[in-house]
């Protein structure tokens, strides 16, 4: 079970049924993202990106195929055994933070440690050392509105990774901000990575894009290309 | 944690907190109110009516008749009675007369009226004693006066045993003295306030052989009601009554058992007023935390995808219906207790002198009963459906 795939997607398909009509969303979808990979998902609208986001966060089943997630086989299990893997294994990031309003940074970026069952001082201790992480542990008793977008998005990175998940979800993390601010995201999720995360990120924008390792082109429910991020990368060798 | 997030959304909704939970407010303030007059009124009657023998009763002419001295009893009549009813122990005429009663320069109107042994008003002494077997034989001319009375004949206080006072030419001496009665709400003097033998009663005041009233005193006073249809059967007979006379009879259980009957109607009005207003402020309740939760659907869906299982999304959702609930109740009871207790204290305990502990635990009990009952049968369904909800749903709803 020592394997190194974070995630491994075998022939997934999905089909929508909405009355008579029936919507192939996902038509055998092959992916496999080892430990510690950044990957971007791209595509145009309908290709299918939403959908194959859904089923990596465990947010939905696949119609068929099979599916993986740091070695589990997640593909057939029912709704709150989906909800203690998307607790245990994965940090969502959205596009428009959804944090709680009327609670400050400290306790948004605490709430899994509470759906997990974790004592309120640990809890405060951990969600402070990961607000810490993303530079924001002088903001931890302010309330979202009394952040900037990019801070807002930073405490809901922080909510992502307070219960250390294997895979971090992000869906157009950089959507709602403005470029600056966008590179401050994207700074931060290079240093995530660099950290040893696995992060996997829809985006519509190429230059957003380029920040991954690799990126998985999607059109109409199928993998059409799947490359390796090259050129302006520092590491990479040219 | 679960408490703390439900404040915050009420807090941060005052306006709607306080208007969604008025219903409730009104509606347990409305019954915890009733309850505290009705607990005090009741126990003021039963107050009142432990000052009545419960093993006699009295048997007087109908009221609605215009002739009552066709329904007239012979004297004469009770002893046969005594003789013929079982279960009569005894028979005695009652009365009473109004005459001005002198002590000293101390003058009253006071009803003298007819006693006998064990006397009519179940009354502790302040001083002295009852009339006696004694006195009741030979009529002699003593009287047990009552508390008001003392107070009007002997208002330099002490022991008025052995002094003589008088009644129009009547000379009588006290023998014994009513203690205060605990009045009730119903404030009646049961006996009068001088009371003397009966025989000396009818000797001086009946002319002739007829009495109007007479008091039955019997051995097993569980069988009263149906004694009392045989005493009124047995004077019917004794006198060839004509069929449209009636009496009447008056009894310490079929007194009490018209109170209590009162007060049943009254509780059932009290839990029908509790049972609308119950539905009508659940169905508020209800309909805010469904408005709550569709505001909320993104937060639900956030919540979900982080990894909130069903029952901790629920769970939320029904301390919040909790505490809107319990926070409409405890004001409500809160209003109810001061409301019930400031009209309590101003017109039942001024009226009546008699104070009843407000009925703490029941008003407290009930408060607890209502919450539950809108936070479970108003506040399940919503919570059941924000659980429901479907997370992908939940997180694109705009
Ligand atoms: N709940 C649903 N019911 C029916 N069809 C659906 C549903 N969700 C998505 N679809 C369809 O599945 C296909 C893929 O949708 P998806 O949302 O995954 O696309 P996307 O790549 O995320 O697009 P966008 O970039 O616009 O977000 C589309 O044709 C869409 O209409
Ligand atoms: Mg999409």
């Amino acid at each position: 079970m020592s394997s190194a795939l974070a995630l491994d997607l075998a022939q997934i398909t999905k089909t929508y049924k909405s009355g008579s009509l029936e919507v192939p969303a996902l038509q055998g979808v092959d992916l496999r993202v080892e430990r510690g990979e950044y990957v971007a998902i791209m595509g145009p609208s309908g290709s299918g990106k939403s959908t194959m986001m859904n089923i990596i966060g465990c947010l939905d089943r696949p119609t068929t195929g099979s599916y993986h997630l740091d070695g589990e086989d997640v593909s057939r299990l029912d709704d709150n055994a989906l909800a203690t893997i998307r607790l245990r294994k994965l940090g969502f990031v959205f596009q428009g933070f959804n944090l709680l309003a009327r609670t400050d940074a400290l306790k948004n970026v605490a709430l899994p440690l509470f759906y997990a069952g974790i004592g309120a001082r640990e809890r405060d201790r951990r969600a402070m050392a990961t607000l810490q992480e993303v530079g924001l542990a002088d903001r931890a008793r302010h309330k979202p509105s009394e952040l900037s977008g990019g801070q807002q998005q930073r405490v809901a990175i922080a909510r992502a990774l307070v219960n250390d998940p294997a895979v971090l979800l992000a869906d157009e993390p950089t959507g709602n901000l403005d470029t600056r601010t966008s590179a401050d995201i994207m700074s931060l999720f290079d240093a995530l990575h660099a950290g040893g995360r696995t992060i996997i990120m829809v985006t519509h924008d190429e230059s957003i894009a380029r920040n991954a390792r690799r990126i998985v082109r999607l059109l109409d429910g199928r993998i059409v290309a799947d490359d390796a991020v090259a050129g302006d990368r520092s590491f990479t060798s040219f | 944690m679960y408490f703390e997030e439900a404040l915050r959304v009420l807090v941060a909704n005052k306006m709607r907190t306080f208007l969604t939970t008025i219903g409730l407010i009104i509606g347990v303030f409305a019954v915890i109110s009733i309850e505290v007059l009705g607990h005090s009124m009741a126990g003021s009657i039963s107050e009142t009516l432990g000052a009545l023998a419960d093993n006699s009763f009295v048997v007087f002419p109908g009221s609605f008749q215009g002739n009552f001295e066709r329904a007239a009893m012979r004297l004469s009549d009770l002893s046969n009675i005594v003789a013929t009813v079982p279960n009569v122990a005894t028979a005695v005429p009652i009365g009473g007369q109004r005459e001005l009663v002198r002590y000293a320069h101390n003058v009253g109107r006071f009803t003298l009226s007819s006693d006998s042994n064990p006397p009519f008003a179940n009354l502790p002494l302040a001083y002295g004693s009852y009339l006696s077997d004694d006195d009741i034989a030979n009529a002699r001319d003593v009287g047990v006066i009552s508390w008001r009375a003392y107070q009007r004949l002997f208002p330099a206080g002490g022991d008025p045993t052995g002094e003589s006072i008088y009644a129009g030419t009547h000379r009588y001496v006290v023998v014994g003295v009513l203690a205060e009665p605990r009045r009730g709400v119903l404030n009646v003097n049961f006996g009068g306030d001088v009371s003397i033998p009966y025989t000396t009663y009818v000797r001086e005041f009946v002319h002739g052989d007829r009495i109007f009233a007479a008091r039955f005193t019997v051995r097993d006073s569980s069988t009263i009601p149906q004694t009392e249809v045989a005493v009124i059967k047995r004077i019917r007979e004794l006198r060839q009554v004509a069929k449209d006379v009636t009496y009447q009879t008056f009894d310490k259980a079929a007194f009490t058992g018209g109170v209590n009957s009162i007060f049943t109607a009254v509780t059932i009005v009290v839990a029908l007023i509790g049972a609308v207003s119950l539905i009508v402020a659940g169905i508020g309740v209800m309909n805010i935390m469904l408005v709550s939760i569709n505001e909320r659907t993104r937060e639900i869906g956030t919540r979900k995808a982080i990894g909130a299982r069903r029952g901790q999304i629920l769970w939320q959702f029904l301390i919040e219906a909790a505490l809107l609930s319990s926070f409409g109740c405890f004001v409500g009871m809160a209003l109810g207790l001061i409301a019930g207790g400031t009209i309590n204290n101003v017109y039942i305990v001024k009226l009546t002198g008699y104070t009843a502990a407000p009925p703490y635990l029941q008003a407290f009990l009930i408060t607890i009963a209502f919450a539950a009952i809108v936070t479970f049968a108003f506040g399940l369904y919503p919570a059941f459906r924000a659980a429901s909800l479907d997370p992908i749903e939940a997180l694109r709803y705009e």
